[in-house]
Protein backbone atom coordinates (compact mmCIF):
# COMPACT_ATOMS: atom_id res chain seq x y z
CA UNK A 1 0.00 0.00 0.00
CA UNK A 2 1.20 3.42 -1.08
CA UNK A 3 1.86 5.99 1.89
CA UNK A 4 -0.51 8.31 0.41
CA UNK A 5 -2.99 5.97 1.04
CA UNK A 6 -2.22 4.46 4.60
CA UNK A 7 -2.64 8.45 5.01
CA UNK A 8 -5.94 8.83 3.39
CA UNK A 9 -7.38 5.72 5.79
CA UNK A 10 -5.56 7.29 8.65
CA UNK A 11 -7.38 10.73 7.95
CA UNK A 12 -10.73 8.74 7.23
CA UNK A 13 -10.19 7.01 10.61
CA UNK A 14 -9.70 10.13 12.28
CA UNK A 15 -12.58 11.95 10.98
CA UNK A 16 -14.82 8.80 11.95
CA UNK A 17 -13.76 9.42 15.42
CA UNK A 18 -14.39 12.65 15.88
CA UNK A 19 -17.84 12.34 13.85
CA UNK A 20 -18.54 9.55 17.00
CA UNK A 21 -17.19 11.78 19.32
CA UNK A 22 -19.24 14.65 18.10
CA UNK A 23 -22.52 12.50 17.93
CA UNK A 24 -21.86 11.07 21.50
CA UNK A 25 -21.77 14.87 23.07
CA UNK A 26 -24.77 15.81 21.13
CA UNK A 27 -26.57 12.75 22.58
CA UNK A 28 -25.40 12.85 25.65
CA UNK A 29 -26.31 16.78 25.79
CA UNK A 30 -29.58 16.26 24.74
CA UNK A 31 -30.19 13.55 27.05
CA UNK A 32 -29.01 15.69 30.41
CA UNK A 33 -31.70 18.34 29.15
CA UNK A 34 -34.37 15.97 29.87
CA UNK A 35 -32.35 14.56 33.08
CA UNK A 36 -32.11 18.23 34.47
CA UNK A 37 -35.75 18.92 34.80
CA UNK A 38 -36.52 15.90 37.11
CA UNK A 39 -39.53 16.03 39.37
CA UNK A 40 -39.31 17.78 42.25
CA UNK A 41 -42.14 17.64 44.17
CA UNK A 42 -46.19 17.81 43.42
CA UNK A 43 -48.45 20.70 43.31
CA UNK A 44 -51.07 20.44 46.19
CA UNK A 45 -54.13 21.20 46.19
CA UNK A 46 -55.46 24.88 46.22
CA UNK A 47 -58.47 26.91 45.31
CA UNK A 48 -57.62 30.90 44.09
CA UNK A 49 -59.67 33.56 42.71
CA UNK A 50 -58.99 34.38 39.04
CA UNK A 51 -59.47 38.02 37.74
CA UNK A 52 -62.64 37.20 36.28
CA UNK A 53 -64.29 35.91 39.43
CA UNK A 54 -63.84 32.01 38.17
CA UNK A 55 -62.21 29.99 40.44
CA UNK A 56 -58.80 28.43 40.03
CA UNK A 57 -57.67 24.75 41.49
CA UNK A 58 -55.18 22.80 40.93
CA UNK A 59 -57.57 21.08 38.36
CA UNK A 60 -56.59 23.67 36.48
CA UNK A 61 -53.32 22.22 35.76
CA UNK A 62 -54.20 19.34 34.41
CA UNK A 63 -52.67 18.41 30.66
CA UNK A 64 -51.24 21.90 30.80
CA UNK A 65 -47.46 22.75 30.83
CA UNK A 66 -47.68 25.89 34.12
CA UNK A 67 -45.39 28.77 34.65
CA UNK A 68 -46.25 30.08 38.06
CA UNK A 69 -44.84 33.30 39.79
CA UNK A 70 -45.50 34.90 42.85
CA UNK A 71 -46.14 38.91 42.18
CA UNK A 72 -48.14 42.03 43.84
CA UNK A 73 -49.29 44.59 41.43
CA UNK A 74 -47.81 47.86 43.60
CA UNK A 75 -44.32 46.20 43.78
CA UNK A 76 -41.99 48.50 41.57
CA UNK A 77 -38.55 46.54 41.50
CA UNK A 78 -38.57 42.75 40.31
CA UNK A 79 -42.27 42.30 39.53
CA UNK A 80 -42.56 44.44 35.98
CA UNK A 81 -39.65 42.51 35.23
CA UNK A 82 -40.83 39.42 35.85
CA UNK A 83 -44.42 39.76 34.54
CA UNK A 84 -42.24 41.47 31.58
CA UNK A 85 -40.70 38.53 30.47
CA UNK A 86 -43.65 35.80 31.44
CA UNK A 87 -45.39 38.07 28.94
CA UNK A 88 -42.49 37.62 26.62
CA UNK A 89 -42.99 33.59 27.04
CA UNK A 90 -46.49 34.14 26.17
CA UNK A 91 -46.17 35.88 23.00
CA UNK A 92 -43.49 33.41 22.00
CA UNK A 93 -45.42 30.07 22.81
CA UNK A 94 -48.86 31.84 21.87
CA UNK A 95 -49.50 28.99 19.02
CA UNK A 96 -49.55 26.02 21.81
CA UNK A 97 -52.59 25.20 23.49
CA UNK A 98 -50.30 23.26 26.06
CA UNK A 99 -49.17 26.26 27.90
CA UNK A 100 -50.79 28.47 30.41
CA UNK A 101 -49.47 31.42 33.00
CA UNK A 102 -50.30 31.68 36.49
CA UNK A 103 -49.52 34.75 38.95
CA UNK A 104 -50.73 34.95 42.59
CA UNK A 105 -50.88 37.93 44.22
CA UNK A 106 -49.00 38.20 47.68
CA UNK A 107 -50.70 41.49 48.13
CA UNK A 108 -55.13 40.17 48.36
CA UNK A 109 -55.69 42.99 51.00
CA UNK A 110 -54.90 45.68 47.99
CA UNK A 111 -55.25 43.79 44.70
CA UNK A 112 -59.21 43.29 44.14
CA UNK A 113 -60.44 41.22 41.36
CA UNK A 114 -60.42 44.64 39.57
CA UNK A 115 -57.06 45.81 39.99
CA UNK A 116 -55.24 42.28 39.00
CA UNK A 117 -57.94 42.91 35.73
CA UNK A 118 -55.72 46.02 35.22
CA UNK A 119 -52.73 44.94 35.65
CA UNK A 120 -53.41 41.78 33.80
CA UNK A 121 -54.41 44.37 30.73
CA UNK A 122 -51.09 45.78 31.19
CA UNK A 123 -49.08 42.24 30.18
CA UNK A 124 -51.17 39.81 29.42
CA UNK A 125 -52.19 39.32 25.62
CA UNK A 126 -54.13 35.82 25.80
CA UNK A 127 -56.58 34.24 27.91
CA UNK A 128 -53.82 31.25 28.82
CA UNK A 129 -52.58 33.57 31.67
CA UNK A 130 -54.58 33.79 35.22
CA UNK A 131 -53.77 36.38 37.84
CA UNK A 132 -54.90 34.92 41.00
CA UNK A 133 -55.84 36.01 44.52
CA UNK A 134 -57.05 34.31 47.62
CA UNK A 135 -56.62 34.47 51.29
CA UNK A 136 -53.24 35.68 52.46
CA UNK A 137 -52.58 32.99 54.79
CA UNK A 138 -53.90 29.85 52.32
CA UNK A 139 -50.82 32.34 49.81
CA UNK A 140 -48.46 31.70 52.05
CA UNK A 141 -49.26 28.17 52.70
CA UNK A 142 -48.96 27.65 49.09
CA UNK A 143 -45.91 29.56 48.41
CA UNK A 144 -44.05 27.68 51.21
CA UNK A 145 -45.42 24.57 51.74
CA UNK A 146 -46.77 23.96 48.26
CA UNK A 147 -43.66 25.27 45.69
CA UNK A 148 -41.29 25.58 48.73
CA UNK A 149 -40.41 29.31 48.18
CA UNK A 150 -40.00 31.47 51.06
CA UNK A 151 -42.59 34.38 51.77
CA UNK A 152 -41.87 36.17 54.57
CA UNK A 153 -42.62 39.98 55.25
CA UNK A 154 -45.68 39.91 52.41
CA UNK A 155 -46.29 41.09 50.07
CA UNK A 156 -42.17 42.79 48.91
CA UNK A 157 -40.88 39.35 50.25
CA UNK A 158 -42.22 36.89 48.17
CA UNK A 159 -40.03 34.68 46.30
CA UNK A 160 -38.93 36.27 42.66
CA UNK A 161 -38.53 32.75 40.59
CA UNK A 162 -40.50 31.18 38.29
CA UNK A 163 -41.73 27.65 39.07
CA UNK A 164 -42.47 25.10 35.57
CA UNK A 165 -44.91 22.63 36.49
CA UNK A 166 -45.47 19.62 34.04
CA UNK A 167 -48.63 18.10 32.61
CA UNK A 168 -48.95 15.83 35.74
CA UNK A 169 -48.69 18.43 37.81
CA UNK A 170 -45.33 17.66 38.98
CA UNK A 171 -42.66 20.97 39.35
CA UNK A 172 -39.85 20.12 37.79
CA UNK A 173 -37.69 23.11 38.22
CA UNK A 174 -37.59 27.04 39.06
CA UNK A 175 -35.77 30.03 37.55
CA UNK A 176 -35.07 33.51 38.43
CA UNK A 177 -37.72 35.40 36.76
CA UNK A 178 -35.38 38.53 36.68
CA UNK A 179 -32.38 36.72 34.92
CA UNK A 180 -32.28 36.47 31.37
CA UNK A 181 -30.35 33.75 30.93
CA UNK A 182 -32.83 31.87 33.44
CA UNK A 183 -35.53 33.01 30.73
CA UNK A 184 -33.32 31.43 28.04
CA UNK A 185 -33.35 28.27 29.85
CA UNK A 186 -36.76 28.11 31.05
CA UNK A 187 -37.81 28.86 27.53
CA UNK A 188 -35.67 25.43 26.29
CA UNK A 189 -37.12 23.46 29.11
CA UNK A 190 -40.81 23.93 28.03
CA UNK A 191 -40.06 23.09 24.15
CA UNK A 192 -37.90 19.94 26.21
CA UNK A 193 -41.20 19.00 28.43
CA UNK A 194 -43.48 20.08 24.86
CA UNK A 195 -41.49 17.63 23.04
CA UNK A 196 -41.99 14.68 25.48
CA UNK A 197 -45.38 15.20 24.97
CA UNK B 1 17.19 24.22 13.17
CA UNK B 2 14.99 27.37 14.19
CA UNK B 3 13.31 26.80 11.15
CA UNK B 4 12.28 23.38 11.97
CA UNK B 5 11.41 24.35 15.83
CA UNK B 6 8.95 26.99 13.95
CA UNK B 7 7.60 24.60 11.24
CA UNK B 8 6.67 21.97 14.23
CA UNK B 9 5.45 24.68 16.62
CA UNK B 10 3.35 26.60 13.74
CA UNK B 11 1.85 22.76 12.67
CA UNK B 12 0.98 22.17 15.85
CA UNK B 13 -0.93 25.61 16.99
CA UNK B 14 -2.72 24.47 13.46
CA UNK B 15 -3.89 21.78 14.24
CA UNK B 16 -4.93 22.40 17.54
CA UNK B 17 -6.80 25.61 16.19
CA UNK B 18 -8.94 23.48 14.02
CA UNK B 19 -9.63 20.93 16.44
CA UNK B 20 -10.77 23.84 18.83
CA UNK B 21 -13.66 25.40 15.91
CA UNK B 22 -14.76 21.36 16.01
CA UNK B 23 -15.40 21.92 19.58
CA UNK B 24 -16.65 25.32 19.60
CA UNK B 25 -18.59 23.95 17.13
CA UNK B 26 -19.92 21.58 18.97
CA UNK B 27 -20.72 23.67 21.60
CA UNK B 28 -23.40 25.59 19.71
CA UNK B 29 -25.15 22.71 17.83
CA UNK B 30 -25.16 20.89 21.01
CA UNK B 31 -26.73 24.34 22.95
CA UNK B 32 -24.27 23.94 25.99
CA UNK B 33 -23.07 27.59 25.35
CA UNK B 34 -24.54 28.82 29.06
CA UNK B 35 -23.23 25.58 30.56
CA UNK B 36 -21.15 27.73 32.37
CA UNK B 37 -22.86 31.13 33.44
CA UNK B 38 -19.68 32.73 34.11
CA UNK B 39 -16.54 33.63 32.89
CA UNK B 40 -13.73 32.33 33.04
CA UNK B 41 -14.04 30.47 36.02
CA UNK B 42 -17.16 27.70 35.56
CA UNK B 43 -19.97 28.22 38.68
CA UNK B 44 -16.90 29.96 40.48
CA UNK B 45 -14.74 27.09 39.95
CA UNK B 46 -11.91 26.39 38.31
CA UNK B 47 -12.45 23.31 37.89
CA UNK B 48 -16.50 22.96 36.87
CA UNK B 49 -18.46 21.48 39.86
CA UNK B 50 -19.98 17.61 39.20
CA UNK B 51 -22.01 17.99 41.88
CA UNK B 52 -24.57 20.40 42.67
CA UNK B 53 -23.51 21.01 46.32
CA UNK B 54 -20.23 22.47 45.03
CA UNK B 55 -21.99 25.39 43.79
CA UNK B 56 -20.92 28.27 45.43
CA UNK B 57 -23.40 29.96 47.79
CA UNK B 58 -23.44 33.60 45.77
CA UNK B 59 -24.19 31.64 41.97
CA UNK B 60 -27.34 30.52 41.03
CA UNK B 61 -27.40 26.94 40.53
CA UNK B 62 -30.67 26.92 38.50
CA UNK B 63 -29.20 26.45 35.34
CA UNK B 64 -26.41 23.68 36.10
CA UNK B 65 -26.20 20.84 34.03
CA UNK B 66 -23.15 18.73 34.38
CA UNK B 67 -22.90 17.65 30.55
CA UNK B 68 -23.84 21.11 29.39
CA UNK B 69 -21.04 22.85 31.75
CA UNK B 70 -17.92 20.76 30.96
CA UNK B 71 -18.73 20.68 27.12
CA UNK B 72 -18.44 24.21 27.54
CA UNK B 73 -15.61 23.91 29.88
CA UNK B 74 -13.84 21.95 27.54
CA UNK B 75 -13.79 24.51 24.86
CA UNK B 76 -12.57 26.51 27.20
CA UNK B 77 -9.66 24.40 27.99
CA UNK B 78 -8.60 23.69 24.88
CA UNK B 79 -8.93 27.38 24.10
CA UNK B 80 -6.27 27.43 26.47
CA UNK B 81 -4.17 24.75 25.32
CA UNK B 82 -4.11 27.18 22.11
CA UNK B 83 -3.29 29.81 23.45
CA UNK B 84 0.24 28.47 24.73
CA UNK B 85 0.78 26.71 21.59
CA UNK B 86 0.38 30.02 20.06
CA UNK B 87 2.61 32.18 22.90
CA UNK B 88 5.45 29.22 22.40
CA UNK B 89 5.27 30.08 18.47
CA UNK B 90 5.67 33.59 19.20
CA UNK B 91 8.47 33.37 21.57
CA UNK B 92 10.20 31.21 18.88
CA UNK B 93 9.29 34.04 16.19
CA UNK B 94 10.44 36.73 17.93
CA UNK B 95 14.04 35.09 18.95
CA UNK B 96 15.11 33.64 15.61
CA UNK B 97 12.84 35.39 12.64
CA UNK B 98 13.11 38.75 13.84
CA UNK B 99 14.28 39.63 10.26
CA UNK B 100 11.51 37.22 8.41
CA UNK B 101 8.52 39.59 8.62
CA UNK B 102 6.51 37.10 6.78
CA UNK B 103 7.06 34.35 10.17
CA UNK B 104 7.29 37.39 12.68
CA UNK B 105 3.95 39.14 11.57
CA UNK B 106 1.85 35.80 11.41
CA UNK B 107 2.78 34.67 14.79
CA UNK B 108 1.90 38.24 16.39
CA UNK B 109 -1.33 38.37 14.92
CA UNK B 110 -1.77 34.81 15.70
CA UNK B 111 -1.10 35.56 19.20
CA UNK B 112 -3.52 38.66 18.77
CA UNK B 113 -6.14 36.91 17.47
CA UNK B 114 -6.48 33.61 19.68
CA UNK B 115 -6.15 36.33 22.73
CA UNK B 116 -9.18 38.64 21.28
CA UNK B 117 -10.93 35.54 20.61
CA UNK B 118 -10.71 34.16 24.13
CA UNK B 119 -11.93 37.95 25.59
CA UNK B 120 -14.71 37.69 22.47
CA UNK B 121 -15.69 33.98 24.43
CA UNK B 122 -16.27 35.91 27.57
CA UNK B 123 -18.83 38.47 25.64
CA UNK B 124 -20.56 35.54 23.61
CA UNK B 125 -21.68 34.46 27.27
CA UNK B 126 -22.51 37.46 28.97
CA UNK B 127 -24.75 37.85 25.86
CA UNK B 128 -26.79 35.30 26.59
CA UNK B 129 -25.66 33.77 23.38
CA UNK B 130 -26.45 36.77 20.96
CA UNK B 131 -26.16 35.08 17.73
CA UNK B 132 -24.40 37.55 16.26
CA UNK B 133 -21.39 37.81 18.75
CA UNK B 134 -21.43 33.91 18.38
CA UNK B 135 -20.85 33.72 14.97
CA UNK B 136 -17.92 36.77 15.28
CA UNK B 137 -16.45 34.33 17.42
CA UNK B 138 -16.56 31.75 14.42
CA UNK B 139 -15.26 34.42 12.11
CA UNK B 140 -12.83 35.39 14.47
CA UNK B 141 -11.52 31.98 14.61
CA UNK B 142 -11.49 31.50 10.91
CA UNK B 143 -9.23 34.47 10.66
CA UNK B 144 -7.11 32.94 13.37
CA UNK B 145 -6.72 29.53 11.39
CA UNK B 146 -6.34 31.43 7.91
CA UNK B 147 -3.07 33.35 9.60
CA UNK B 148 -1.79 30.00 11.39
CA UNK B 149 -1.86 27.79 7.76
CA UNK B 150 -0.17 30.97 6.60
CA UNK B 151 2.85 30.96 9.27
CA UNK B 152 3.12 27.14 8.89
CA UNK B 153 3.29 27.09 5.04
CA UNK B 154 6.15 29.80 4.76
CA UNK B 155 7.82 28.05 7.68
CA UNK B 156 7.75 24.91 5.66
CA UNK B 157 8.87 26.67 2.49
CA UNK B 158 12.04 27.30 4.64
CA UNK B 159 12.77 23.74 5.15
CA UNK B 160 11.74 22.12 2.03
CA UNK B 161 12.90 24.39 -0.19
CA UNK B 162 14.05 21.54 -3.20
CA UNK B 163 10.33 21.14 -3.09
CA UNK B 164 9.39 24.31 -4.82
CA UNK B 165 11.35 24.80 -7.25
CA UNK B 166 11.01 25.23 -11.20
CA UNK B 167 7.42 25.79 -11.30
CA UNK B 168 5.39 29.02 -12.70
CA UNK B 169 2.27 30.48 -11.46
CA UNK B 170 0.27 31.58 -14.35
CA UNK B 171 -1.57 34.55 -13.76
CA UNK B 172 -4.74 32.65 -14.44
CA UNK B 173 -4.17 30.63 -11.20
CA UNK B 174 -3.32 33.21 -9.53
CA UNK B 175 -6.45 35.42 -9.90
CA UNK B 176 -8.66 32.15 -10.35
CA UNK B 177 -7.24 30.76 -6.84
CA UNK B 178 -7.50 34.70 -4.88
CA UNK B 179 -11.53 34.55 -6.48
CA UNK B 180 -11.71 31.22 -4.56
CA UNK B 181 -10.80 32.52 -1.44
CA UNK B 182 -12.81 35.21 -1.74
CA UNK B 183 -15.56 33.56 -2.85
CA UNK B 184 -15.74 31.15 -0.11
CA UNK B 185 -14.91 33.87 2.46
CA UNK B 186 -18.37 35.81 1.48
CA UNK B 187 -20.33 31.98 1.44
CA UNK B 188 -19.10 31.26 4.91
CA UNK B 189 -20.03 34.85 5.53
CA UNK B 190 -23.42 34.08 4.41
CA UNK B 191 -23.82 30.70 5.37
CA UNK B 192 -23.03 32.65 8.94
CA UNK B 193 -25.61 35.12 8.37
CA UNK B 194 -28.46 32.24 7.61
CA UNK B 195 -27.48 30.58 10.96
CA UNK B 196 -27.85 33.73 12.91
CA UNK B 197 -30.93 34.37 11.67
CA UNK B 198 -32.12 31.06 12.16
CA UNK B 199 -31.41 31.43 15.55
CA UNK B 200 -32.59 35.09 15.98
CA UNK B 201 -35.85 33.54 14.50
CA UNK B 202 -35.99 30.80 16.62
CA UNK B 203 -35.63 32.50 19.85
CA UNK B 204 -38.69 34.06 19.38
CA UNK B 205 -40.59 31.29 17.89
CA UNK B 206 -39.54 28.37 19.80
CA UNK B 207 -42.85 26.36 18.51
CA UNK B 208 -41.23 26.58 14.66
CA UNK B 209 -40.12 23.65 12.85
CA UNK B 210 -36.92 23.64 10.36
CA UNK B 211 -39.32 23.74 7.61
CA UNK B 212 -41.04 26.67 8.92
CA UNK B 213 -37.43 28.59 10.37
CA UNK B 214 -36.16 28.17 6.89
CA UNK B 215 -39.52 29.47 5.05
CA UNK B 216 -39.14 32.60 7.54
CA UNK B 217 -35.54 33.17 5.96
CA UNK B 218 -35.04 35.97 3.73
CA UNK B 219 -34.30 34.91 0.41
CA UNK B 220 -30.67 35.41 0.20
CA UNK B 221 -30.83 31.63 1.41
CA UNK B 222 -30.70 30.64 -2.37
CA UNK B 223 -27.94 33.05 -2.59
CA UNK B 224 -25.64 30.56 -0.61
CA UNK B 225 -26.67 27.45 -2.44
CA UNK B 226 -26.01 29.61 -6.22
CA UNK B 227 -22.76 30.56 -4.69
CA UNK B 228 -21.83 27.46 -3.52
CA UNK B 229 -22.59 25.79 -7.02
CA UNK B 230 -20.23 28.83 -8.48
CA UNK B 231 -17.54 27.57 -6.44
CA UNK B 232 -17.74 23.92 -7.13
CA UNK B 233 -17.44 24.90 -10.86
CA UNK B 234 -14.53 27.66 -10.24
CA UNK B 235 -12.51 24.50 -8.30
CA UNK B 236 -13.39 22.25 -11.59
CA UNK B 237 -12.02 25.30 -13.62
CA UNK B 238 -8.95 25.05 -11.43
CA UNK B 239 -8.24 21.39 -11.81
CA UNK B 240 -8.07 22.00 -15.09
CA UNK B 241 -5.43 24.25 -15.14
CA UNK B 242 -3.77 22.24 -12.80
CA UNK B 243 -3.67 19.32 -15.04
CA UNK B 244 -0.49 18.74 -15.74
CA UNK B 245 2.44 20.89 -15.10
CA UNK B 246 2.78 20.85 -11.47
CA UNK B 247 3.96 18.36 -8.94
CA UNK B 248 2.13 16.15 -6.63
CA UNK B 249 1.47 18.93 -4.03
CA UNK B 250 -0.02 21.63 -5.86
CA UNK B 251 -2.28 19.41 -7.14
CA UNK B 252 -3.49 17.21 -4.25
CA UNK B 253 -4.55 20.38 -2.95
CA UNK B 254 -6.63 21.53 -5.48
CA UNK B 255 -8.27 18.03 -5.66
CA UNK B 256 -8.90 18.01 -2.46
CA UNK B 257 -10.55 21.50 -2.29
CA UNK B 258 -12.47 20.09 -5.36
CA UNK B 259 -13.80 17.22 -2.81
CA UNK B 260 -14.43 19.46 0.01
CA UNK B 261 -16.30 22.02 -2.21
CA UNK B 262 -18.89 18.71 -3.45
CA UNK B 263 -18.88 17.79 0.18
CA UNK B 264 -19.89 20.82 1.71
CA UNK B 265 -22.66 21.07 -0.92
CA UNK B 266 -23.67 17.64 -0.06
CA UNK B 267 -23.66 18.28 3.85
CA UNK B 268 -25.45 21.47 3.02
CA UNK B 269 -28.22 19.81 1.10
CA UNK B 270 -28.83 17.06 3.88
CA UNK B 271 -29.28 20.11 6.18
CA UNK B 272 -32.26 21.33 4.39
CA UNK B 273 -33.65 18.00 3.26
CA UNK B 274 -32.85 15.12 6.02
CA UNK B 275 -32.30 14.96 10.14
CA UNK B 276 -29.54 14.92 11.84
CA UNK B 277 -29.26 17.92 12.12
CA UNK B 278 -26.81 18.62 14.49
CA UNK B 279 -23.90 16.72 13.52
CA UNK B 280 -24.27 17.85 10.32
CA UNK B 281 -24.36 21.39 10.90
CA UNK B 282 -20.84 20.96 13.00
CA UNK B 283 -18.85 19.08 9.99
CA UNK B 284 -20.64 21.35 6.62
CA UNK B 285 -19.07 24.43 9.98
CA UNK B 286 -16.00 22.45 10.02
CA UNK B 287 -15.38 22.27 6.47
CA UNK B 288 -15.73 25.52 5.78
CA UNK B 289 -13.12 25.91 7.95
CA UNK B 290 -10.58 23.94 6.17
CA UNK B 291 -11.47 25.09 3.35
CA UNK B 292 -10.20 28.56 3.99
CA UNK B 293 -6.89 27.32 5.53
CA UNK B 294 -6.11 24.82 2.24
CA UNK B 295 -6.75 27.26 -0.04
CA UNK B 296 -3.97 29.47 1.59
CA UNK B 297 -1.72 26.63 1.74
CA UNK B 298 -1.80 26.55 -1.94
CA UNK B 299 -1.66 29.63 -2.79
CA UNK B 300 1.21 30.37 -1.08
CA UNK B 301 3.19 27.36 -1.92
CA UNK B 302 2.38 29.04 -5.69
CA UNK B 303 4.21 32.35 -4.58
CA UNK B 304 7.04 30.95 -3.54
CA UNK B 305 7.23 29.16 -7.30
CA UNK B 306 6.64 32.33 -8.72
CA UNK B 307 9.66 34.14 -7.53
Amino acid sequence: MSSLNKKLILAFLFIFMLGSFGFYIIDKATKSRIDNIGIIGKVPSFSLTNFDGTVVTEKQLNDKISIISFIFTQCEGACPIMSENISTLQERFASSGDIQFLSITTDPDYDTLDILNEYSSNYSNKNNWFFLRGDILDVIELSEKGFFLSAALLPAGHSTRLVLVDKELNIRKYYEGTVESNIFELQSDIVTLLNQG
Amino acid sequence: MANKLFFRSALISTILSYLLIFVGGLVRVSGSGLGCPDWPKCFGRWVPPTSIEQIPAHIDPTAFNIVLAWIEYGNRMLGVIVGFSIIIMTVIAVLYFRNNSKILYSALWSLFLVGANGGLGAIVVSSVLNPFIVSLHMILALFLVSVLSYGTIESYKLINLNKFSNILLSKKISISLIALWGLIVIEILLGTGIRTNIELIAIDNPLYSKGQLLDALNSYKYLHSVLGFSLLFLSIYLCYLFRDDFLGLSKQLIYFIFGMILLQIFLGELMIFFELPQLTRLFHTWGSSWLVGIIIILYNTLQYEQS
